[in-house]
C-alpha cells in the first residue's frame, strides 16, 4: 500500500484547489511528482472519479469563494462611498459620483484579483490532461473533463447571480475614468487656454496636477484590465449594460453641449463624425487596444463593436432629434435662420418615428409659450404663421401642421380681437407677415376640385404619414385644405371668410371716416389683392364705399368751383356721401347743430341736389372733422376738433355760462356723453365746471398757462372712436328678425330651453335661406331680452314675460 | 371769445327723393342696385313714369321689354310713360 499522506500532499502540489486553498501555487511541478500521483491513481483505478472530484471542486471554489470575495470587494468599496442608495439612478449616479477614482481603483483591484484567482484555475486544466492523457490519451476521456469554456462560463454564470444591482455604478465610475483619459487629447485641443495657465491647472485626464499626470499609468492599468475582463469572456456581460449607460450619457452631454440654442446650422455631420471619431474609436479601443499590433489587423473590428455601432447611432440620433423638439419652439420663432435645423430634424424622423412626440410635445409648448391671456393677440398671430411656415419645411402633406396648430386655432378662436387683428395685420403698412403674404397674390386653388384631383393623380399618390391618431384627422382632412397658403389658414381659423370680410369692411369704413382726407388710393390697391384672393363677390362693399370716396372727390370739387355759392359762404364744406346701403351702418348718435351753420349745409345740400337729379343728402352730424380757430384774450387757437366739440365750444360765443341740461337739449346729445366732450375743453382750459352741472367760459388767460402744451394729439384720439356700430350689434339686428317667431314659439309652446329654440330658428332659417347663426349668438341675443324683461330666464328654460 | 369755423369735413347720405323706399320690381331698396349692377347711384338710376311710380331703370326696361303690346306700368297697369324732369 502507498502513502496516502504522502500522495495527498503530492495531488495538493498540482491541484492546490483540492485543499480548499485558493492560494496560486505557480511552482512548477516536476514530472516525478506527476507520475507517482498517476501511478497511484491508475493503481486504484480511479483517475475519472478524481477528474470529476477535481471539477466539482473547481465548480464549487467559484461558486463560494472567488465570486462572493470579487463581491465583497465591491461591496465593500460601495459601503466605503456610502453609494448604497445609488442604484436607481444610474445615469445621474454615475455623474455625480463623489470618488471616481477611487472606485475606479478598488474595481481594478478586485479584476486584478478575480483574474489571478481564475488564472491559478486555468491551470488546473493543463495539469489535468498532464496528468491524465499523457499516455492513454484515451480521446472519450478527455471530452469529459471540463472545458476551458466551462470554466469561463460558469465563472460568468456564478458572476450573475450574484450581481449585486449597484455594481454597474462601479463599472460605470470604472469607464468614466477611462473616457476622460481617453478624450484627454480631444479636449485639450479644444479648450484654447493659455498655455501657462494651464500649467496651473490639473491634467484633465486624471486630476493630478501636470507635472506628476498619471494619465500613461492609468491608461495602462485600464487597458490591462479591459484584457483580464476580455480573456475572463466577461467583458460583454459584465460591463455591457453599464457601458452602454455611460455613453449614452455622454452621448446626451455632447449633444446638449454643442447643439443646444444653436439653429442656424446643421449639426448631423458633426454629430456622426464625433460619435465615430470619439466614441466608436474608444470602444474599439476597450476592445482591442490591450492585443499586440498585429492581431489587430487580423481580428479587425470586434463584431460586439459593430452592434454597439448601430445601437448608438440609433441612440444619437433619438436623442439628438428630442433635443430639437424640445426646442421647437425656439425654432419656429426663428423660422428663416432656423431652416438648418428643420433639415436635420426631417432626416432623424426619416430614420425614427416620432411624430407623435413632436406633437404633443409642440402642442404642450405651444399652450405653455403663447395661448394664455399674457399674450396679446398680435403676437399669437405672428407665432401661429411662424408655425405654419416652419411645419411647411418639416413635413408637407400638411397632417403635423394641422394638428399641432389645432389648438392655436380653437385659442384664437375665443380671442374677440382676432379677425381685427388680422385684417390689420393684412392691410397695414410695414412689413408683417400677412401683408408681405397677401402682396405674394397666390390665390386659393379653389377650383381645383381635391376629389377628381385624388383620383386622377393616383400614381402619385401617397398615404398620410402614420403614427397619427385617426380621430383627430377627421375634422378637415380634405388635401386641398392642408395645401393652403398661409392667409387661408389665417382666415380659416373662424371657418368662414365672410366673417373677416364683415370686420374689414368695419375697419376700412372707421379708416375712411376718420381720415376723411379723400385719398384712396392705398386702400385700392389693399382691395385688389383681397379681391384676388377671395373674390370679387364677398368685397363688393368695399368696392362701392370706395367708389363713394372718389365720387366724394368729385362733387366737392364741383361744389366748390361753383361761383354762385362761394359768395356769403361762412366756411367751406367737404363732405363725403356714402351709399348707405353698402357702409356698415352708423352708430345712433347725433347732434344737433346751430342754425346758422345748418344753413351753411343745406346749401351744400341744395347743390348737391342741383347736380344730381333727384337725389338728397341726409347729414350725419356727428362725424366729420372741423377746423376751427379760436380766439380768446390776447390769444388764437387753430385746432382740428370733431363736430362735436366745435358745437359746444360754438355754443360759448353767445352765453358764457351753460347748465349742462341746456346745452343737452340744444344739441340733443345726452349730459353724459356732453360732460365728456366738455372735458376736452376743461382740458385746454377755457371751460371750467364752476358748480356742478354749470359750465363757465374762461375768459381770463390765468389758468391756462399750464395746459398750453397740450397737443392736437388728444383731438385726434377722439376721432378715433368708431363711427360704425359695433359688428355685435348689427349681428343682433340681423337676429332681431327671428324675434317674432320667439315670440310665437314660447306663446305656443310656454317655455323652452335655448337648443330647442335654436334648432327651430335653424329650420326657418334655412327655409328663408338667410341668416346663419350659431347658439351663442342665439344666447347673446335671448339674453339682451331678458335684460329689456320681454323673456324670463329660470331653470335653464326661457319664457315670455307676463 | 369768438370762434371762427375755418373749413368742415362732414359727412352724409345720399338718397333718391322718391315716394317709396325699394324698387316695385326687384324689390331692393332704391338707394341698392337692380340686381345685375355692381355700383349705385349714376350706374344703376331711378326712372319716374308719369303715373309717378319710379323703377330702377333697368328694372323698368327689362319689364317693359317683357311686354308685347301695351306697355304698362307694373304698380298701377297704366300705360306707362317716362316722366322727364
Amino acid at each position: 500500500m502507498c502513502d496516502f499522506d504522502a500522495l495527498w500532499a503530492d495531488v495538493l502540489r498540482i491541484f492546490p484547489v483540492l485543499g480548499g486553498a485558493n492560494a496560486i501555487s505557480n511552482d512548477p511541478v516536476e514530472e516525478n511528482v506527476f507520475q507517482n500521483v498517476r501511478q497511484h491513481l491508475m493503481m486504484l483505478g480511479s483517475i475519472d472519479t478524481f477528474a470529476a472530484l477535481v471539477d466539482l471542486e473547481i465548480q464549487s471554489t467559484i461558486r463560494n469563494v472567488l465570486v462572493p470575495k470579487f463581491w465583497k470587494h465591491i461591496h465593500d468599496c460601495l459601503v466605503s462611498s456610502k453609494l448604497q442608495g445609488w442604484i436607481n439612478d444610474q445615469a445621474l449616479a454615475i455623474e455625480a459620483l463623489p470618488d471616481k477614482n477611487g472606485l475606479f481603483t478598488k474595481f481594478i483591484d478586485a479584476i486584478n484579483e478575480l483574474h489571478d484567482s481564475f488564472q491559478s484555475l486555468m491551470q488546473v486544466k493543463p495539469r489535468l490532461i498532464q496528468l491524465v492523457g499523457a499516455e492513454t490519451k484515451p480521446a472519450g476521456k478527455t471530452v469529459k473533463l471540463m472545458q476551458e469554456d466551462g470554466i469561463k462560463n460558469s465563472l460568468r454564470d456564478c458572476l450573475l447571480a450574484q450581481l449585486p444591482p449597484n455594481f454597474s455604478v462601479v463599472v460605470g465610475a470604472f469607464y468614466w475614468v477611462h473616457f476622460k483619459l481617453f478624450t484627454k487629447a480631444s479636449n485639450l485641443a479644444l479648450t484654447t487656454v493659455d498655455s501657462d495657465v494651464f500649467d496651473e491647472l490639473l491634467c484633465v485626464g486624471c486630476n493630478f496636477e501636470a507635472e506628476q499626470c498619471c494619465c500613461q499609468r492609468l491608461t495602462n492599468m485600464v487597458n490591462k484590465t479591459n484584457m483580464k475582463l476580455f480573456e475572463m469572456n466577461l467583458i460583454d456581460r459584465l460591463t455591457g449594460s453599464a457601458l452602454t449607460a455611460l455613453i449614452k450619457l455622454k452621448i446626451k452631454e455632447h449633444i446638449s453641449d454643442t447643439c443646444m440654442g444653436i439653429f442656424d446650422r446643421s449639426h448631423l455631420k458633426q454629430l456622426e463624425t464625433w460619435l465615430s471619431d470619439v466614441i466608436m474609436s474608444w470602444l474599439t479601443n476597450i476592445f482591442t487596444e490591450w492585443k499586440s499590433k498585429d492581431s489587430i489587423t487580423d481580428i479587425e473590428v470586434p463584431e460586439s463593436v459593430k452592434s454597439f455601432k448601430v445601437k448608438l447611432t440609433y441612440f444619437m440620433y433619438e436623442t439628438f432629434a428630442q433635443s430639437v423638439i424640445g426646442q421647437f419652439f425656439s425654432i419656429i420663432i426663428d423660422y428663416p435662420d432656423s431652416i438648418p435645423a428643420i433639415d436635420d430634424l426631417k432626416i432623424c424622423m426619416e430614420k425614427i418615428d416620432m411624430r407623435v412626440y413632436l406633437t404633443e410635445s409642440l402642442r404642450s409648448s405651444l399652450e405653455a409659450r403663447i395661448l394664455h391671456p399674457g399674450v396679446n393677440t398680435m403676437d399669437i398671430l405672428t407665432g401661429y404663421v411662424a408655425a405654419i411656415k416652419a411645419i411647411r419645411h418639416l413635413d408637407s402633406t400638411g397632417v403635423i401642421l394641422e394638428m399641432v396648430t389645432a389648438p392655436i386655432k380653437d385659442y384664437l378662436r375665443k380671442r374677440n380681437d382676432t379677425v381685427r387683428r388680422v385684417v390689420t395685420g393684412l392691410t397695414e403698412e410695414g412689413p408683417t407677415d400677412l401683408s408681405e403674404e397677401l402682396a405674394k397674390g397666390e390665390t386659393i386653388k379653389e377650383c381645383k376640385d381635391s376629389g377628381t384631383d385624388e383620383f386622377s393623380n393616383w400614381e402619385n399618390w401617397q398615404p398620410d404619414p402614420f403614427g397619427i391618431d385617426a380621430s383627430i384627422m377627421q375634422y378637415n382632412s380634405s388635401r386641398k385644405m392642408r395645401s393652403a397658403d398661409i392667409i387661408s389658414m389665417v382666415v380659416d381659423i373662424y371657418g368662414s371668410k365672410e366673417l373677416f370680410m364683415t370686420e374689414y369692411r368695419n375697419l376700412m369704413a372707421d379708416r375712411l371716416l376718420a381720415q376723411l382726407d379723400f385719398n384712396s388710393e392705398k386702400e385700392i390697391r389693399n382691395l385688389e389683392l383681397l379681391k384676388i384672393r377671395f373674390g370679387e363677390s364677398l368685397l363688393h362693399s368695399c368696392e362701392v364705399m370706395l367708389k363713394d370716396v372718389t365720387d366724394s372727390k368729385r362733387i366737392n370739387a364741383h361744389i366748390h368751383s361753383d361761383g354762385d355759392r362761394t359768395d356769403n359762404q361762412l366756411f367751406d364744406i367737404s363732405s363725403l356721401i356714402v351709399s348707405a346701403q353698402f357702409w356698415p351702418s352708423f352708430n345712433k348718435e347725433s347732434l344737433q347743430l346751430p342754425e346758422e351753420i345748418e344753413n351753411e349745409f343745406k346749401k351744400y345740400t341744395k347743390a348737391f341736389e342741383a347736380y344730381k337729379g333727384n337725389r338728397t343728402l341726409n347729414w350725419r352730424t356727428v362725424t366729420g372733422r372741423v377746423n376751427i380757430e379760436i380766439e380768446i384774450g390776447d390769444r388764437t387757437m387753430e385746432m382740428v376738433v370733431s363736430p362735436i366739440l366745435a358745437v359746444i365750444i360754438y355754443h360759448f360765443q353767445n352765453k358764457n355760462e351753460w347748465a349742462i341740461e341746456d346745452l343737452s337739449s340744444i344739441t340733443k346729445v345726452p349730459a353724459s356723453a356732453l360732460r365728456r366732450r366738455l372735458s376736452f375743453w376743461q382740458n385746454h382750459g377755457l371751460i371750467s365746471e364752476t358748480t356742478p352741472g354749470i359750465f363757465t367760459l374762461l375768459e381770463k388767460e390765468s389758468e391756462k398757462s399750464q395746459y398750453e402744451d397740450m397737443s392736437l394729439a388728444e383731438a385726434d384720439e377722439e376721432d378715433l372712436e368708431s363711427a360704425m356700430a359695433s359688428a355685435s350689434d348689427q349681428r343682433e339686428e340681423e337676429l332681431q328678425v327671428f324675434w317674432s317667431y320667439i315670440v310665437g314659439m314660447l306663446t305656443n309652446l310656454d317655455s323652452m330651453p335655448i337648443d330647442r329654440i335654436h334648432q327651430m330658428l335653424k329650420l326657418f332659417a334655412s327655409h328663408s335661406g338667410g341668416v346663419e347663426f350659431t347658439q351663442d349668438e342665439l344666447k347673446h341675443f335671448l339674453q339682451r331680452k331678458v335684460r329689456e324683461h320681454k323673456l324670463i330666464f329660470s331653470g335653464g328654460v326661457y319664457q315670455l314675460a307676463k | 371769445m369768438k370762434v371762427t369755423i375755418k373749413s368742415w369735413t362732414g359727412v352724409a347720405t345720399w338718397r333718391w327723393i322718391a315716394n317709396d323706399e325699394n324698387c316695385g320690381i326687384c324689390r331692393m331698396s332704391f338707394e341698392s342696385t337692380c340686381p345685375e349692377c355692381a355700383l349705385p347711384g349714376d350706374d344703376c338710376p331711378l326712372v319716374w313714369g308719369v303715373c309717378s311710380h319710379c323703377f330702377h331703370m333697368h328694372c323698368i326696361v327689362k319689364w317693359l321689354n317683357l311686354q308685347p303690346l301695351n306697355k304698362q306700368c307694373p304698380m298701377c297697369r297704366q300705360s306707362w310713360k317716362f316722366n322727364v324732369h
